[in-house]
């Protein structure tokens, strides 16, 4: 079992919580508005033999570190041929759509648990399915028809993971992303590529523009989101995830129009169902009550107590309206998402 | 999980108070080792050596391999440990035990790292064809000085062995049955030997060759692989209590001694395994240096 | 690969620039991580390791059952990140020299951490390397020391290591071998070396490991160059606890 589902919460603690949060406005146990995010401490560009890098902290004390490293790797004969046959009539070398998902390689380290455990195998699918649903960067990849850069993205969880770890990683490699340069390429055509090795003349692998516009291409980001009620929550905390009914990872990434757009939803298990049910008060013997209840008994009422105050684990779904209006919410205009990225660039290398 | 018995706090008070009155357990001086037996199997590349009740057994193999991509130019040398409970009820089979993975690493940096085994020797045709030559070491009986003795029986079993001989004609290669061509020595660059000094007291007792009871006592350990030359392959102070450089160094100098007579003994050990084997003195007819 | 270091030899100055007795710039921190008990994040040249530090905590269930119950155990965990290197690459957990490392780490702090007053307890270290480039288990040793202060610990002394290789590995170009201190990778790869780490005082020899073959005749001057290295990283830990304690007292952190 994944640490972060161990939720030190008493059913009345957890009952608690869930009313506050459920509370038009959601009152959040450390007082924020539902789309704030923690503060936390992010530091970019820290490693010099890897190609970008970054290290975030969040306010719970989790932190991250990602490198980045690029090889050049010769494509394989097949995709050869097949390239050499498009050739011809795509005289353009700027590898649009030649780009393939293997080039990037997403490894995920989290102490304490193997490489092939559920956790980590599952944060790396998400994750590196946000990075390939965004073609621009696999393109970027292409060398020319006989070479490839190949990306390894490797995500070091340095803390046991206290709250679900997804947000914290995909921030991170986002900022790590950001600050990925590649060796200027000096040769032409499809030559063996020679490179630029002075480190002043690389690109960056989301280019940069002289000035801010809203239109750059920029790595994805990947938030999660909870409801709690009619409450949607932003940056849930360990607690928050406690008592969550849905839990949605929504992956949000820039287009060339310069609007926000979802790349990627998944929901994932919220921890809340593992959690145990509340008794109500009419049936609990320590409080009074004569008998002692028959489960069945004890189930009917607790389906009667509805809504009244008694802890009890979400049975899970969420509505359609409710996906609609976290989308919304990620990427409208002055929306979460942009928010994110906006901080996210401010960070200095 | 089974562990080797800890010695009761008795035995070990009785071990200590003797050592403080300069008296070993076995009646042994400080920097005495115990009787040392080295033999060789029937086949080449097999010898066991003793050390009081510590017997360890090597054997060396080899076969012809397809040559390592970036190494076109060397043969394979591999070392293999393995601490089975026919030793100790301690070791278990199969568990990578902390003992297995220090004693492989340090024979690892003693023998092979040293470059005592002349791995370009053992390539036949560059980038293609190599002879793999591979040690088996196996623990068969252990009370202390693990490390020492399989080091002794690692270069003893190394120098006893002989590689098939083999022809190139092009790209064919010929590789001779012993009974067709005598087979050739592995050729030895230096014959290093590992020296082991468990300290008490301080670092004020130093003991060499202990027994697993003054193992178990100790406050550390000092292992220092060297040849005759006095050429330090390794030294690994992993753990214990800090001790003054001075007598690191002066270590060195008793296990140059030690290592010394260790080469002496193997050498002679193999001078007498090679006159059983060289019945009717045919040994020099045979050899493979001769014109054909 | 060899390199070319001769050069040496004219102008006395290595590879970075550096004389034979000078350290490669030494950064450290402490407290970088507010979820771990202790935690420290050090630098030696482009050697860079974060340090974490679980405990005195209970002993985890799978590995009850030891006879070491008078004391804490100690354990540690070295992790390479697939970045640190030249090369990407992974390395596997069961790593004979990484098991040989994390058994080094775990020895030596025995020694030095007073153990016995936790008993039926476990003191867990993780190290991650991010960047390696020479004198990886000396790092290694030096950021523990720091995250175990930070974890409030106790132990008898720092321990603070280094290595020295020497130029010259065979006895006849006796005059002209110097003793190297602080290697970074490129000379690590080249020239017999060995990470000593002291505690305890002046001259007490903690751990000492030697992997390449080397004179004995050389031997005494590195090891009197190591330890005179050592007493110069264990003045600057000194320097960042003491600034670290400042700082807290003062409330700034923590």
């Amino acid at each position: 079992m994944a640490p972060y589902t161990n939720i030190p919460l008493s059913p009345a603690e957890l009952s608690y919580l869930q009313t506050s949060l459920s509370a038009t406005p959601p009152i959040r146990p450390d007082g924020r508005s539902p789309t704030q995010f923690r503060p936390l401490v992010a530091e970019a560009d820290i490693l010099p033999s890897a190609n970008g890098s970054a290290r975030v902290c969040f306010s719970d004390g989790t932190e991250a570190v990602v490198g980045i490293k690029a090889e050049v790797e010769r494509t394989g004969r097949a995709d050869v041929f097949r390239e050499g046959e498009s050739e011809g009539e795509d005289v353009n070398a700027t590898g649009e759509g030649k780009g393939r998902n293997e080039w990037l390689e997403v490894a995920i380290d989290v102490p304490g648990l193997r490489d092939d455990d559920a956790l980590p195998v599952f944060l790396g699918a998400m994750l590196s399915e946000a990075l390939g649903a965004d073609g621009a960067l696999r393109d970027r990849l292409w060398i020319n028809a006989r070479f490839h850069w190949r990306l390894y993205v490797d995500i070091l969880l340095l803390s046991p993971p206290l709250s679900y770890p997804l947000p914290l990683l995909s921030l991170t490699t986002h900022l790590a992303l950001l600050n990925t340069r590649l060796p200027a390429l000096l040769s032409q055509g499809d030559e063996d590529p020679l490179f630029n090795d002075d480190w002043d003349a690389s690109t960056h692998l989301y280019p940069r523009p002289s000035k801010p516009s809203p239109a750059t291409q920029k790595p994805p980001i990947t938030l999660l989101v909870t409801t709690t009620g009619p409450n949607i929550l932003f940056d849930p905390s360990r607690d928050e995830l406690a008592v969550a009914e849905s839990v949605l990872a929504v992956s949000a990434a820039p287009t060339a129009s310069g609007s926000l757009s979802v790349v990627a939803i998944r929901s994932v298990d919220p921890p809340s169902r593992l959690t145990a049910a509340g008794v109500p008060r009419e049936i609990n013997s320590a409080s009074g009550a004569t008998a002692t209840a028959s489960a069945g008994e004890v189930l009917a009422a607790r389906e009667k107590d509805e809504g009244r105050g008694v802890w009890r684990a979400p049975r899970g779904g969420v509505g359609r309206k409710v996906v609609a209006e976290v989308v919304k919410m990620v990427v409208a205009k002055g929306g979460v998402g942009e928010e994110v990225l906006a901080g996210l660039e401010g960070v200095e290398t | 999980m089974p562990r080797e018995a800890e010695p009761s706090n008795n035995a070990k008070a009785f071990l200590l108070q003797a050592l403080r009155e300069n008296v070993r357990l076995d009646g042994r001086a400080f920097d005495e080792f115990r009787q040392i037996d080295l033999s060789f199997g029937d086949e080449y590349g097999v010898a066991t050596a003793r050390l009081g009740k510590t017997k360890v057994m090597v054997r060396v193999s080899s076969e012809v391999v397809k040559a390592s991509a970036d190494r076109k130019f060397d043969g394979v040398f591999t070392i293999s440990t393995e601490l089975s409970p026919i030793a100790s009820p301690a070791f278990e089979v199969g568990r990578q035990d902390q003992a297995e993975v220090l004693l492989s690493r340090i024979l690892e940096k003693t023998i092979r790292r040293s470059g005592a085994l002349d791995t370009e020797s053992l390539c036949i045709i560059a980038g293609q064809k190599c002879f793999h030559v591979r040690a088996d070491v196996h623990v068969l009986d252990h009370d202390g000085s693990l490390v020492d003795a399989s080091c002794l029986a690692l270069v003893a079993a190394l120098m006893h062995y002989r590689r098939p001989d083999f022809e190139v004609r092009g790209e064919e290669v010929q590789i001779f049955d012993p009974r067709e061509r005598e087979p050739i020595k592995l050729s030895m660059q230096h014959q290093p030997f590992c020296v082991t000094f468990g300290y008490y007291e301080d670092g004020s007792v130093m003991l060499l060759d202990s027994t697993l009871l003054e193992e178990q006592c100790r406050e550390g350990e000092v292992m220092i692989s060297m040849n005759r030359f006095g050429e330090i392959c390794q030294i690994a102070k992993y753990s214990g209590e800090p001790v003054d450089a001075m007598s690191v160094l002066n270590c060195m100098n008793v296990a140059l001694e030690k290592v010394k007579v260790f080469d002496k003994l193997v050498k002679a050990k193999l001078e007498e395994d090679e006159k059983r084997r060289d019945v009717g003195g045919l040994m020099a007819e045979l050899s493979a240096e001769n014109a054909r | 690969m060899p390199l070319d270091t001769s050069t040496y030899i004219l102008a006395h100055l290595r590879l970075d620039g550096r004389r034979w007795n000078e350290l490669r710039r030494l950064q450290a921190q402490m407290s970088t991580q507010a979820a771990a008990d202790g935690s420290s994040y050090f630098e030696m040249g482009n050697t860079k390791i974060i340090c974490t530090v679980a405990g005195p905590q209970e002993q985890k269930s799978g590995g009850g059952g030891r006879s070491q119950q008078d004391k804490a155990k100690i354990e540690v965990e070295v992790n390479f990140a697939g970045f640190s290197g030249m090369d990407r690459k992974k390395r596997a957990r069961s790593d004979k020299r990484t098991s040989e490392m994390q058994h080094t780490i775990a020895s030596a702090f025995e020694s030095t951490l007073l153990t016995h007053l936790f008993p039926h307890s476990t003191i867990t270290l993780n190290l991650h390397i991010l960047s390696q480039d020479g004198s990886l288990l000396a790092a290694c040793l030096n950021a523990a020391t720091l995250a175990l202060v930070d974890a409030g610990i106790p132990m008898t002394d720092y321990i603070s290591a280094t290595t020295v290789a020497t130029t010259a590995s065979y006895a006849d170009k006796e005059e002209e071998a110097d003793p190297l201190l602080d290697l970074n990778g490129l000379e690590e790869q080249e020239l017999p070396f060995l990470t000593i780490a002291s505690s305890g005082g002046e001259d007490r020899v903690c751990s000492l490991v030697l992997e390449t073959k080397v004179h004995m005749a050389r031997l005494e001057p590195m090891i009197s160059v190591g330890l005179d290295g050592c007493s110069q990283i264990r003045g600057i830990l000194d320097g960042v606890i003491r600034a670290h304690g400042r700082k807290v007292l003062e409330g700034k952190v923590g």
